[in-house]
């Protein structure tokens, strides 16, 4: 398996002491009767308290299911993971017992998925799924514990809470679905929340206020917020770093600002450029040629190569370390899966 | 029948849509020719009269009552023009996939008129209907579930001659499908595949070249690119541009991607419950936008660039589209709008170019459905 040891240097430096979860070199397969999909194959990435990171990728890419590695939800088998530590405050999820996993879990962090009618259940209402959360992990007493679902339902804003506490999921709008996700989410005050796609599903108008409620408590409690998306444009709206992920791995890790301004990998380069504009009409769009790779047969060396405008041979034989991008003026930390990132940054 | 409400009444002064030079063909081959006939480009060659589609409410599973409609189109008019792309936007359930089958005639108008070179389609049958259809092909969001699995990629795109024989003759019609294929940008070796083995950008391009096989004139895409990550939506597009100056075709645009719809289209449709709220070219609506709805909509997406972002008013509205069965009387957006005075209740404000600003040489007068419409520049930094 190829480990560049300058790779390495990313998992092994110290964290910085708010660091509330480090992933490091995570690598995760499936197991299908087709062959072995490699969907996770080394991410690193690490979210602070009060941090926000964003993780950019197109479908297929790895997001999902290197998030439901941390939660610990991963469909085993068909998947298993096959390297890597999932450090939470400085201990290894994956060294855990799956009940020790199951307490961390809902209480310390939680998970909003895109499609909160699926992932609520239809049969038990609202009030009865969030006090569920008091009930079993605070063992508060049923009235009680409704009261607390009251209040949750006020605070991410659904109108008479009082009143539609019994109601079923059903028999609210997309929108208000989603912030009750939210409020199960956030019940417990978890310290990290991975919030999987939350608006993908949403009208722009609606997207809005839930991306809006999402920010505001994440600020308020101050929670790591991992914000897994495929839209360039919510991400800069409230995240503070973006991890772009490809053919799953985390190509380029950056602060926002930073990563809109100058790209350090292609592939961020070509997604910033083939999205249209709201402000101007502009011309031809840029296409990034060819697809996405199969994940039972990634190409060799960078994965993105058949597709880069940049490749050249080395490209094809050495798999790119995430290589520690430096220059005047910058001054947190900045990453690229790019042999050419100084040309790549240049333009 | 449902009756249209009161409320909606005046849907028939829309100043700004073209005069309809209607075609009385007396026999069915007089109707062919005139649906044969070229229009020049810039002219109109569809033209929508005062839709309605009500589904109606029933209740009762023996004997079925009626106890209401939903609204899904409610009296809508515009034109669209020879050889330009018209993008409609509006949020999920407004209307938009609705007007789409009403147009390729797969669902029955509950009022209103689609003149297509000033024939009312709504009333066609028979072989002019037929020609109609051939001329008005569609291409649909999901390329996952509208390509039939157990068909080659062959099949598919051929299946429409089997409806008009007269497009390709038997023998020519393998040839005729691997030319579209080419034309697409796919290997016309893939005739004998199945939909599985290609990828969602690619399904894509099969749902075209099938849109393409009968050479229409008028292609509705109903969010065509929606399901596609970025950077096989950019390629899609491109296609589509291509294929619209090489063949001549005039598209009706639906998405809900403003970006996107700004990119591909030359004017720009905004509708919100099953009305047109504000219509104009692409200039006209995103830099100067006077639609109260138009404007939240507009600032509500999401900009990547944080240059283009910083200084940007946002409008949040609050709560959610009301249900099409009972809409708001007067303006349907006042619930949500930040502007709403009593005359919203109480009087639908017609889609026409605000009085203020007629006869005047702005941009700002184009066709926009609000009572105090106004000028807000909600997408460039301030
Ligand atoms: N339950 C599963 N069974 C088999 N393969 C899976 C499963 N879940 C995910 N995969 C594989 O992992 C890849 C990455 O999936 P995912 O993380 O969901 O991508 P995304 O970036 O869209 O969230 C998929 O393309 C698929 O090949
Ligand atoms: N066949 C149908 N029967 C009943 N209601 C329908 C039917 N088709 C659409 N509708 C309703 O009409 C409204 C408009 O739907 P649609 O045209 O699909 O909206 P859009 O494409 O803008 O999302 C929605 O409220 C929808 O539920
Ligand atoms: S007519 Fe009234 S309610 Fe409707 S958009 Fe204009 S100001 Fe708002
Ligand atoms: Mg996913
Ligand atoms: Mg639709």
């Amino acid at each position: 398996m190829a480990t560049p040891a300058s790779r390495a240097t990313a998992a092994t430096a110290p964290p910085p002491a708010s660091t509330l979860l480090e992933v490091r070199d995570l690598r995760v397969e499936f197991h299908t009767r087709d062959g072995v999909a490699k969907a996770v194959n080394g991410v690193d990435y690490a979210v602070a308290a009060g941090e926000t990171l964003a993780v950019l990728g197109e479908s297929g890419s790895g997001k999902s299911v290197t998030a439901q590695a941390v939660m610990g939800i991963l469909d085993v088998p068909p998947g298993r993971i096959t390297s890597g530590e999932i450090l939470f405050r400085g201990q290894d999820l994956l060294k855990l017992k799956e009940e020790e996993r199951r307490k961390i879990r809902g209480a310390d962090m939680a998970m909003i998925f895109q499609d909160a009618l699926s992932s609520l259940n239809p049969v038990l209402s609202v009030g009865d799924q969030l006090g569920e959360m008091f009930v079993v992990h605070r063992g508060m007493s049923r009235k009680d514990a409704r009261a607390k679902a009251v209040e949750l339902m006020d605070r991410v804003r659904i109108p008479a809470a009082r009143e539609r506490v019994t109601q079923y999921p059903h028999q609210f709008s997309g929108g208000m679905r989603q912030r009750i996700m939210i409020a199960m989410a956030m019940a417990l005050e978890p310290s990290l929340i991975i919030a999987d796609e939350p608006t993908t599903a949403l009208d722009v108008t609606v997207q809005a206020q839930v991306m809006d409620l999402l920010a505001e408590l994440q600020r308020e409690l101050h929670m790591g917020l991992i914000l897994i998306t495929h839209d360039l444009g919510v991400v800069a709206d409230v995240a503070d770093r973006i991890a772009v992920m490809y053919a799953g791995r985390i190509v380029e890790t950056a602060p926002v600002h930073e990563i809109y301004r100058a790209p350090a990998h292609p592939y961020t380069k070509g997604l910033l450029e083939s999205i249209p504009r709201l402000d101007q009409k502009g011309q031809d769009l840029f296409a990034i040629k060819g697809l996405p790779p199969n994940l039972m047969d990634i190409p060799p060396g960078c994965a993105f190569n058949p597709r880069c405008p940049m490749a050249q041979d080395v490209c094809r034989i050495e798999d790119p370390p995430l290589f520690h991008v430096t220059y005047e003026g910058l001054t947190a930390e900045r990453r690229s899966a790019c042999h050419f990132w100084k040309e790549t940054l240049r333009g | 029948m449902a009756e249209v409400p009161k409320n909606d009444e005046p849907t028939d002064a829309t100043p700004n849509v073209s005069e309809v030079e209607t075609v009385d063909a007396e026999t069915p081959e007089e109707a062919v020719a005139a649906i044969e006939a070229p229009v020049e480009r810039g002219e109109p060659i569809l033209q929508v009269r005062n839709l309605v589609k009500h589904f109606p409410l029933t209740q009762g599973v023996i004997v079925k009552r009626q106890i209401g409609a939903v609204k899904a189109v409610d009296g809508i008019s515009f034109d669209l023009y020879q050889g330009e792309t018209l993008g409609i936007v509006g949020e999920s359930g407004c209307g938009k996939s609705t007007v789409a089958k009403l147009l390729m005639t797969l669902e029955q108008a509950t009022a209103g008129e689609v003149f297509y070179k000033g024939q009312d389609i709504t009333k066609l049958s028979g072989r002019a209907l037929k020609a109609v259809r051939r001329n008005i092909q569609m291409v649909f969001q999901d390329p996952y579930t509208s390509l039939n699995p157990r068909m080659t990629v062959g099949d598919i795109i051929g299946e429409p001659f089997e409806i008009h024989p007269e497009v390709a003759p038997k023998g020519s019609r393998r040839q005729k499908v691997q030319d579209l294929l080419d034309v697409v940008g796919l290997n016309p070796e893939y005739i004998n595949r199945y939909p599985h083995q290609f990828s969602g950008g690619q399904r894509q391009r099969i749902g075209i070249a099938r849109g393409l096989a009968l050479n229409p004139e008028i292609i509705i895409c109903d969010e065509p690119v929606s399901a596609l990550d970025v950077s096989v939506q950019a390629q899609v597009i491109n296609l589509m541009e291509k294929l619209q100056d090489e063949f001549n075709l005039s598209y009706l645009f639906i998405a809900h991607d403003l970006s996107i719809v700004r990119h591909i289209s030359d004017r720009v449709g905004v509708m919100y419950l099953g009305k047109m709220a504000e219509i104009g070219s692409d200039e006209q609506i995103y830099d100067h936008p006077t639609h109260p709805y138009t404007q939240a909509l507009l600032s509500a997406v999401p900009v990547p660039d944080p240059e283009a972002r910083e200084g940007r008013e946002r409008i949040i509205l609050t709560g959610d589209v009301p249900s099409p069965a009972n809409p708001p009387s007067g303006c349907r957006f006042r619930t949500r709008c930040w502007k709403a005075q009593d005359k919203c209740a109480q009087e639908v404000p017609l889609l026409a170019i605000p009085e203020r600003f007629v006869d005047q040489d702005t941009p700002a007068a184009h066709e926009s459905a609000c009572h105090f419409a106004e000028e807000k520049d909600v997408v460039h930094a301030a």
